[in-house]
Parts: structure tokens; C-alpha cells; sequence
């Protein structure tokens, strides 16, 4: 008997750590760069201050409304964003180490965009069996750089539902391409 | 008998006291003796040892202080991360914003997929 219950406190300790934390790790590095920003954020919610934070957010605000619905099914909410007074603050290898866990399996990279002007973005998303587990956008600007994990079920769709909500403009699906000479090249 | 013996003697000569004046002094020493409202409260605390229940009380202050701080804490703690939640949200929704514009932008070969 005291073997069973030693084997069970035994199991549930080590299966404990694989759902308690993000399995997608942001990388130390990145704490330097707040360093040399003139302004971060740093977000950092997992799924018991997801829990906490939806029990304040009204049902009556259409933006919190908002929020709190796609919150519900979240794990986790992660955000490292910089702003820098002038260029070159940051490299892409400070972006690397979390490039490279995206590259493990169950991600998939959904978006990829690049321009001369230095503006890119990325979308890439986890399959969770069969259904989308996570989402992480990186979007890297001259003087900005924006890291956002987002843990759980989402749709990208919901998320920009956003728009029109909370600052966020409306995106508007019927805009056509605007040919910009500047931008050129995929990236890969 | 000069002026003063004169003044003297009517300042000590016999008066009749106001009829009343028994009555009021009786009043007086009555209430004199009923003992005042804190030594009664303190003779009622010590009769009904009420005195006992003064660490019951005590704890039942501070678990309510306890619990009315938590409750305060915890909003505010909930305030704040509500805020958090809110700040991260919008940066998200921008972020993918931005994407979804740049995707717009830039030509069909600029897209990587």
C-alpha cells in the first residue's frame, strides 16, 4: 500500500512540471534587450492568472467581453514587446533561440513576411491534435520588436476579432494589395 | 453696638432652611451612592464573566480584518492583472494586425507561407 501511494505521489511529481509550465520557453536573452529600449512590457500569465484576471473583466464592456471569451480557453498568455529610440538595438539572433523551438514539431509557420524596410512578421501555430494549441506572432520592426505566445486554443480568427475592439483598427478583409516598390523578397 | 456688631449679628442671626431643602439632600446623597455607568458595566462584566469572551471576539476581529484585507489584496491583485491581460491582448490583436496588413502590403511573392 505504501508503495502505491509512494508511486503515486512519485507519478503525479513528475507528470506535474509537463502541464504546469509553457512549453515554449522565452528566451533570457531577451531580458537584455529591455535594457536598451526606451519601452518594453513584459507579460507573463499562465492559467491560474488567466482565471484570475477573467473574473474582472465585465461582461458589459464589449471589449472585456471580448477578452473574456477568448480568454476561457487559454493556458497562458505570454508578451515581450520593445520599443527602441534608434535602429540596430537588436539583432534577428536575439529572436533566434525562440525561432528554434518553433521549428520543433507541432508548430507550423502560417505567415511569413519580409520586406527591405525591415518590417517582418511571422505567425506560426501548434496542432494539438488536430486542433490549434497555440499561436506566436513575432513582428520585428526597425525600432520595434514584438514577441507574443499565446498558449491554448485559439484561432487566429478570433484573435482578430480584436479589431475594432480595445484600439486594435478593424482589419478590412476586402482591402486588395497594395503594390509597394520598396518591399521586395520572401524571406526562405 | 457699633455699625459692624450690628452687620454681624444679622449675618449670623437664625434662618429657616427652603422646605424643599431635606428633600434635595436626600436626592443627593441617593444618587451619590447608585454607582456610576462604567463601574456598573465593569461589575456586569465581572458577574457574567463576560470577560471571557473578550480572545473570542478578539479572534473573530481580526479573522474579519483578515478576510476583508484578503478581499481588498485580491481585487486589486485581480485589477492589476486584469490590466495586464488587457495590455498583452492589445498588443497581440496589433501584432497580428500588422500582419495580416503587411500581408495585404506586399506583393504575392513577398509572401512566404
Amino acid at each position: 500500500m505504501k508503495r502505491n501511494v509512494f508511486g503515486f505521489v512519485m507519478a503525479m511529481a513528475l507528470a506535474m512540471p509537463v502541464g504546469a509550465y509553457q512549453d515554449l520557453k522565452m528566451p533570457v536573452n531577451l531580458d537584455k534587450l529591455a535594457e536598451r529600449a526606451s519601452e518594453s512590457v513584459d507579460v507573463t500569465l499562465d492559467a491560474s492568472m488567466l482565471q484570475l484576471a477573467s473574473g474582472f473583466l465585465s461582461k458589459d464592456d464589449p471589449d472585456e467581453a471580448q477578452v473574456k471569451k477568448l480568454v476561457s480557453k487559454l493556458k497562458g498568455v505570454y508578451v515581450r514587446s520593445f520599443e527602441f529610440d534608434k535602429e540596430g538595438q537588436y539583432s534577428m539572433s536575439d529572436v533566434e533561440a525562440i525561432r528554434s523551438q518553433l521549428r520543433g514539431p507541432g508548430w507550423s509557420r502560417i505567415v511569413g513576411v519580409k520586406s527591405i524596410r525591415g518590417e517582418n512578421s511571422e505567425v506560426y501555430l501548434k496542432k494539438d491534435g488536430g486542433q490549434i494549441g497555440g499561436l506566436v506572432v513575432l513582428d520585428a520592426e526597425p525600432k520595434e520588436l514584438t514577441i507574443v505566445h499565446i498558449d491554448g486554443a485559439i484561432n487566429p480568427e478570433e484573435l482578430s476579432e480584436l479589431g475594432g475592439h480595445m484600439g486594435i483598427p478593424r482589419m478590412d478583409k476586402t482591402k486588395t494589395g497594395k503594390k509597394d516598390k520598396d518591399n521586395a523578397k520572401g524571406d526562405q | 453696638m457699633n455699625e459692624f456688631e450690628e452687620q454681624l449679628k444679622q449675618a449670623l442671626s437664625r434662618r429657616e432652611p427652603p422646605s424643599d431643602f431635606a428633600e434635595r439632600v436626600l436626592a443627593i446623597a441617593r444618587n451619590q451612592s447608585r454607582p456610576a455607568a462604567a463601574a456598573r458595566l465593569r461589575l456586569w462584566f465581572h458577574r457574567t464573566r463576560a470577560w471571557r469572551l473578550v480572545p473570542v471576539l478578539a479572534a473573530l476581529l481580526m479573522m474579519t480584518g483578515g478576510t476583508v484585507y484578503e478581499q481588498h489584496r485580491r481585487a486589486a491583485r485581480g485589477e492589476a492583472v486584469k490590466e495586464q491581460l488587457l495590455v498583452a491582448m492589445h498588443i497581440a490583436g496589433s501584432s497580428l494586425h500588422r500582419a495580416q496588413h503587411r500581408i495585404f502590403d506586399v506583393e504575392t511573392g513577398e509572401v512566404t507561407q
